[in-house]
């Protein structure tokens, strides 16, 4: 499991941050006492730090740059000084993100998942497999028994999101949010249109009823 | 300082001395002195009396010149009397004594006043990022909601959030030199954050996005660039066409109230166009179902810059009221038709723009849309 060091001033936030990095699986260690940081992050080893900087009674930049000569260790700091002035100097400073309050959950959870993929060296996951479907995220392809299909970009990030959730009900709504974070600007219309072609792709692999309707709340895989 | 200037500002006390030289030959005459003498002496005396004029034309000229020379190099006019030279004479030293303590004192009142607009910047400032670590929290908290509240509640706070971001640029556009960086900037990049950061909004109001080739690179403040596109897409989402469930159908006008109206003087062709306008928004809502709202951005180069054009089919802005939408507290017809509106964004966009050196047109045609285009410094 991976150890994330909250390192923030606010305690609803850093309750709330605690809380919803253990329910995604990392484990979150929130520091109170900011006046020996270091030896905190020597004794607990984590293998992330997010820093807020409007800390009291200390530097969050100058604390930064304390880390990053003593260690490697990825630092995202989150902040809710917003200018490019501010943020030029948190990235100059050795941080490997700079997030500005107040965030998105989903975009502040992907940024940190991708900084932590960064630090280890760990290839991004190409494939997500659910109920004998194998998605390839890089090739836009999705297999079943040895058939392939080619996917276009807008089937292939709804297809991927409703994997990741299998079994879980996809409301609409939500299919729209994540195809907008990706760039895809996609109309109610247009979704039913890309739901439809997916399904006609899934029934040529021999799942026709793969993706279920439940009428009034979404999809479900 | 003109001749006739002068002569003017001079005639009482050259009449004067006319005067004492007339009494002086009649009293010479008197007193037996011979005329050839008097002649003499009369030359002589106003030879004297031109000479002295004129070197007091040309000294006054000069010095006159030299402080106009002072004043027209100056930056800030009131520190005038700080750097013009102490004059001669003790009248004149008087007098710019005076000019001088007044001068000092609003001298005094100006940088009084520049501290406290700095100081209320500053505050508004902290307070801007104050009120950011509230809404981060109820962003946190509202994960546990049910779906539909935490949907309505995601959308409110993005409202706050517009807000906040306005009365942050609105202190930030005072002094654009503290905060904003120019740099290489992705102009895709620029117009995904936009689309981002109101996304809860674009999404609310159905609006469909069209993005045509926006892979420039340009030259600017990427977050200042993102805050003026985002203003432009919170127009187009609140002035589309559909009527939304805020605009209400404004009053059948009868005969009796039109007398009644005029008589409070209240614009009664006012009403009457805007229940016209709703009129046709409902004729047009079957044709909007075919032609749903929807924002255009795309791009091209212009030599050394690159135009971003964000067009929609919105209710358009009437044609009197294209020239001042760029003006500070200005809401035009539309903003008083559905309310909510504060004239603030297109001014501060107009303001940031300036300071980034970002040429802004609008334009605009009712009922069809409108488009305003941006045009970024960039390298050919």
């Amino acid at each position: 499991m991976q150890k994330i060091m909250i390192i923030e001033d606010d305690q609803f936030i850093r309750d709330e941050l605690a809380l919803l990095l253990e329910n995604e699986g990392y484990l979150a260690v929130p520091v109170t006492d900011y006046t020996d940081v270091i030896k905190q992050i020597r004794v607990h080893k984590p293998d992330l730090v997010l820093l807020d900087l409007g800390l009291p009674g200390r530097d969050g930049l100058a604390l930064c740059a304390q880390i990053r000569k003593s260690s490697t260790l990825p630092v995202i700091i989150v902040t809710s000084r917003d200018s490019s002035a501010d943020e030029f100097r948190g990235l100059s400073l050795g941080s490997d993100d700079y997030i500005t309050k107040p965030y998105d959950v989903p975009v502040l959870l992907a940024r940190l998942k991708a900084v932590l993929r960064r630090s280890a060296g760990v290839p991004e996951t190409d494939t997500i497999e659910a109920h004998g479907l194998t998605l390839s995220l890089t090739k836009g392809t999705v297999s079943l028994d040895g058939c392939t299909m080619e996917l276009t970009r807008n089937e292939l990030k709804i297809l991927a999101h409703l994997m990741t959730h299998a079994g879980e009900i996809v409301s609409r709504a939500d299919l729209i949010d994540v195809l907008w974070e990706n760039q895809i600007y996609i109309d109610d219309n247009t979704l039913s249109v890309n739901i439809t072609r997916l399904r006609t792709k899934l029934s040529g692999l021999g799942m026709p009823e793969c993706i279920r309707t439940r009428r009034g709340m979404g999809y479900q895989l | 300082m003109t001749i006739r200037e002068f002569l003017s500002d001079r005639l009482g006390k050259m009449i004067l001395q006319l005067c004492a030289a007339t009494a002086a030959v009649v009293f010479l005459l008197a007193t037996g002195t011979s005329p050839g003498v008097i002649i003499i002496l009369l030359l002589f005396f106003l030879l004297i009396c031109m000479v002295t004029q004129i070197s007091d034309y040309l000294s006054c000229r000069i010095r006159l010149s030299e402080l106009y020379a002072i004043m027209q190099g100056l930056d800030r006019k009131y520190l005038f009397t700080e750097c013009a030279p102490p004059p001669r004479t003790v009248y004149e030293q008087k007098l710019f004594a005076l000019m001088r303590t007044s001068g000092r004192a609003m001298i005094t009142a100006v940088s009084d006043a520049q501290a406290s607009v700095r100081d209320y910047r500053d505050y508004i400032e902290s307070w801007v990022h104050e009120v950011k670590t509230p809404i981060t929290a109820a962003r946190l908290a509202c994960r546990r909601m049910h779906h539909e509240d935490r949907r309505k509640f995601l959308a409110e706070l993005a409202r706050i959030e517009a807000h906040v971001e306005r009365a942050l640029y609105y202190a930030r556009a005072e002094s654009p030199e503290q905060d904003c960086i120019i740099r290489q900037a992705s102009l895709s990049d620029i117009v995904s954050q936009a689309i981002g950061t109101h996304r809860t909004l674009l999404l609310q109001n159905g609006m469909k996005i069209q993005t045509g080739n926006l892979d420039f690179t340009v030259y600017t403040d990427t977050k200042w660039a993102v805050f003026i596109l985002g203003q432009l897409l919170q127009n187009a989402a609140r002035y589309h066409r559909l009527p939304s469930c805020r605009t209400q159908a404004p009053p059948i006008i009868k005969s009796f109230t039109i007398k009644r109206m005029h008589t409070y003087n209240q614009p009664v062709h006012s009403v009457q166009r805007q229940r016209g306008k709703y009129i046709a928004q409902i004729k047009d809502s079957k044709s909007l179902r075919r032609n749903p709202p929807a924002i255009t951005l795309c791009a091209h180069p212009l030599g050394r810059q690159v135009q971003l054009a964000v067009s929609d089919n919105g209710i358009g802005i009437p044609a009197h009221e294209l020239p001042r939408v760029f003006d500070r507290g200005f809401t035009g017809s539309n903003g008083r038709l559905r309310g909510g509106s504060t004239g603030m964004g297109l001014y501060l966009c107009r303001k940031l723009a300036d300071a980034l050196e970002i040429d802004m047109h609008i334009s605009s045609k009712e009922q069809k849309g409108t488009v305003v285009t941006l045009i970024f410094p960039a390298k050919q």
